[in-house]
């Protein structure tokens, strides 16, 4: 009983990394329509500053706070003077320029770091082990999940209860409306691409000391969350919270259950979804 | 008449003249070595090794009195454009010694090629065994131990220290499947009362290992055996230890440096034990003095895939002084059978496969140690290359066509 139960540990704790990389991407698909492929990139960017944060001081938790306000920044830059000059071209544009961008950060995370694999260290109570009703289980793996819970709720909050909800989601809507109504439209899109930019540096910064930190990074991750976002839903927040959750869970007792084609389940979840539900779980019909 | 004779007077003086250039040429090694992308950090270090083999030769005098030129080639991992460049360096600059370590894929490619243009290849990292087993070629060479030779050597260790519950993980893919087979069969042999408590292979580029942990801990297991290497060895230590799996690894490439380095935690890695054919902590002179010698040159320790290359370009070189040329046929036949003493024991390349038969060496990783601050091999011993040795009618290698 209590081995089904870490099992489950397990899968949570990778459902909420897989929605710590997803979230971002959905929201900037979500809200401005953008398929970000340099989603995953910004990721491994996160990763990095977090690694060089982490030698330079010591802090884990300072990193936390720094690769994605880093990343914030440049999800701004990128925003203002690369996507928005491209935007009235249409959508392979945008693809094309995300898609050249992930390519440039690839090599240049090569250059500034080299190609040797890093790591990213924790310590105190994050590398401890915690008893729970029998079982032992490392905090990281446990603040992983709490994070990403508390982020989601956070987001749900946000765009769902506030002001500057309601504002994002108008313009999404109707931009026209919108700035005719005083608001400056532009600055709202870079704003939302710059927050989806910071929390793929988040999860970044907290991947790493799980998954390590190396060139190829971005490419691993890259394919889970696009999974993650079509079985969910493009776009969709909770969309992302019910798929992260799924995988995570499959992903486990998959390797428990089926050991000889674990991968393939998630796979097969997802052509199931887009047989039945194309537009994913939460999707809207377009 | 006399313009005919001039004209006749310095042909011959050319003809002369290249004749000469001709004696004092160098001889080409070409390496195929991925030197750009995510395998990089490999190709880079195997090319050091070689490069440094090459500067020790032309210190003394070279081979045969020619000097030895090395090539870096970035094979990038392809088969078709290790063929492209290869098939340039034959043509164009007459190159036909060719070496790598990295990717069965360029070794087929190379092969075709050696079939065709009649270079050689030797290879001193691919470990899978069918290379000089069914795929077994005239032009091929392998200073490396196979697949099968390092899972023997796991094998014996784990028989040796007494061990009776294994548990076996590794790579889904050939590679895996090969040396955990390998490593099972042989297990077995040396002690039947043996329980595998569980046999997984996971998918290449797994992120998350924590389900794989707990089957591991919960079958109870004393010792795991994995070939895994790159990421996958470097997560699977990291997650193992913080999961609280107590049993220690026998693994294929535990002496990497980088991914101790990576894994970032000591204690991780403390206890489980690493099978090469090359490492820094391998007794004897030879071995001293080739790291005295590279440390020197470049101011870091020759490490696993540095000194695997190492020793295979001394070999290879020790095949063409024997041969007094570098043509491929008398190196090839100058090369079977011979012996060479160098820093990893003493190796003979097996006329019947061209698969040398090497001591494997067996070290536990340690904290205190002579060459890192981080934990790293200690004291290594020798598994003789009698008892991981597959005799040549098990191989699968029909014998050279010419």
């Amino acid at each position: 009983m209590s081995d089904l139960a870490v099992f489950f540990l397990h899968g949570l704790a990778y459902a909420g990394l897989l929605f710590l990389v997803s979230s971002g991407l959905t929201l900037v698909f979500g809200m401005m329509n953008v398929l970000n492929f340099a989603h995953a990139s910004f990721y491994m960017l996160g990763a990095y500053f977090a690694m060089a944060i982490a030698v330079y001081t010591g802090q884990f938790w300072l990193t936390l706070a720094v690769a994605p306000l880093a990343l914030l920044v440049i999800g701004a830059v990128v925003e203002r003077f690369l996507l928005r000059k491209v935007h009235v071209l249409g959508h392979v544009h945008e693809l094309l320029l995300t898609f050249g961008l992930a390519y440039i950060i690839q090599e240049g995370v090569k250059w500034i770091w080299g190609n040797n694999p890093q790591a990213i260290n924790v310590s105190g109570l994050l590398a401890s082990t915690v008893h729970l009703g029998g079982i032992v289980y490392p905090v990281y793996r446990l603040f992983i999940f709490a994070l990403s819970a508390l982020l989601g709720l956070g987001m749900a909050l946000v765009i769902y209860k506030t002001r500057i909800g309601i504002i994002v989601r108008a313009a999404v809507n109707d931009s026209a409306m919108v700035n005719a109504l005083g608001i400056n439209v532009p600055y709202v899109f870079m704003g939302v691409f710059a927050v989806g930019a910071a929390l793929s540096g988040l999860a970044g910064a907290t991947a790493g000391p799980l998954l390590g930190v190396f060139p190829g990074m971005a490419g691993a991750i890259l394919v889970d969350a696009f999974v993650v976002i079509v079985v969910g839903g493009m776009g969709s927040l909770g969309g992302a919270v019910l798929a992260s959750f799924i995988i995570g869970q499959l992903q486990s007792f998959g390797v428990l259950l089926f050991p000889d084609f674990s991968l393939a389940l998630i796979y097969m979840l997802m052509a199931l979804v887009l047989v039945l539900k194309p537009e994913g779980l939460f999707g809207e019909k377009s | 008449m006399r313009k005919f004779a001039i004209v006749c007077l310095t042909l011959a003086l050319g003809l002369v003249l290249a004749a000469g250039a001709q004696a004092a040429e160098t001889i080409k090694l070409a390496v195929m070595e991925p030197l750009s992308g995510n395998f990089k950090d490999i190709g880079d270090r195997y090319a050091e090794g070689v490069k440094f083999a090459a500067e020790v030769i032309n210190a003394k005098g070279g081979i045969n009195g020619q000097k030895l030129e090395v090539i870096l080639v970035d094979s990038e991992l392809n088969p078709a454009v290790a063929t492209r460049k290869a098939t340039k360096l034959i043509m164009q600059d007459n190159v036909r010694h060719f070496c790598g370590g990295t990717g069965s894929s360029v070794a087929g490619a190379m092969e075709a090629l050696g079939d065709k243009h009649n270079t050689l290849f030797f290879t001193y990292g691919m470990a899978a065994a069918s290379l000089t087993g069914d795929k077994c070629n005239r032009n091929f060479f392998r200073t490396c131990a196979s697949t099968d030779m390092q899972s023997y050597a796991l094998a014996t260790w784990v028989a040796q220290q007494g061990f009776k519950k294994v548990f076996c993980i590794a790579q889904d893919y050939s590679f895996g499947k090969e040396a955990t087979a390998a490593f099972i069969k042989k297990l077995k042999e040396l002690n039947p009362s043996v329980e595998i408590v569980g046999e997984v292979l996971h998918p290449l580029g797994t992120k998350d290992f924590a389900p794989y942990v707990s089957q591991i801990i919960s079958s109870g297991a004393e010792v795991v055996f994995t070939s895994n290497w790159g990421n996958d060895l470097t997560l699977l230590l990291k997650q193992a230890r913080p999961l609280g799996l107590k049993a220690k690894f026998a693994g294929y490439y535990l002496n990497d440096d980088l991914m101790v380095k990576a894994v970032a935690d000591d204690e991780a890695v403390i206890g489980s034990v690493s099978a090469e054919i090359y490492m820094l902590s391998i007794p004897g002179q030879a071995n001293a003095d080739f790291i005295a010698g590279f440390t020197q040159a470049n101011g870091f320790y020759p490490t696993w895939l540095r000194g695997k290359a190492y020793a295979a370009t001394m070999f290879w070189a020790e095949a063409v002084k024997k041969a007094g040329n570098d043509k491929v046929d008398d190196v090839i036949k100058a090369w079977e059978g011979l012996t060479y003493d160098g820093p990893a024991g003493k190796w003979t390349m097996r006329a019947c496969d061209h698969q040398v038969q090497q001591p494997v060496w067996i070290a536990e990783m340690v904290a205190d140690n002579p060459y890192f601050k981080h934990a790293y091999v200690g004291p290594a011993t020798m598994v003789a290359p009698e008892k991981i040795s597959v005799p040549c009618q098990e191989t699968g290698c029909k014998g050279f066509a010419k």
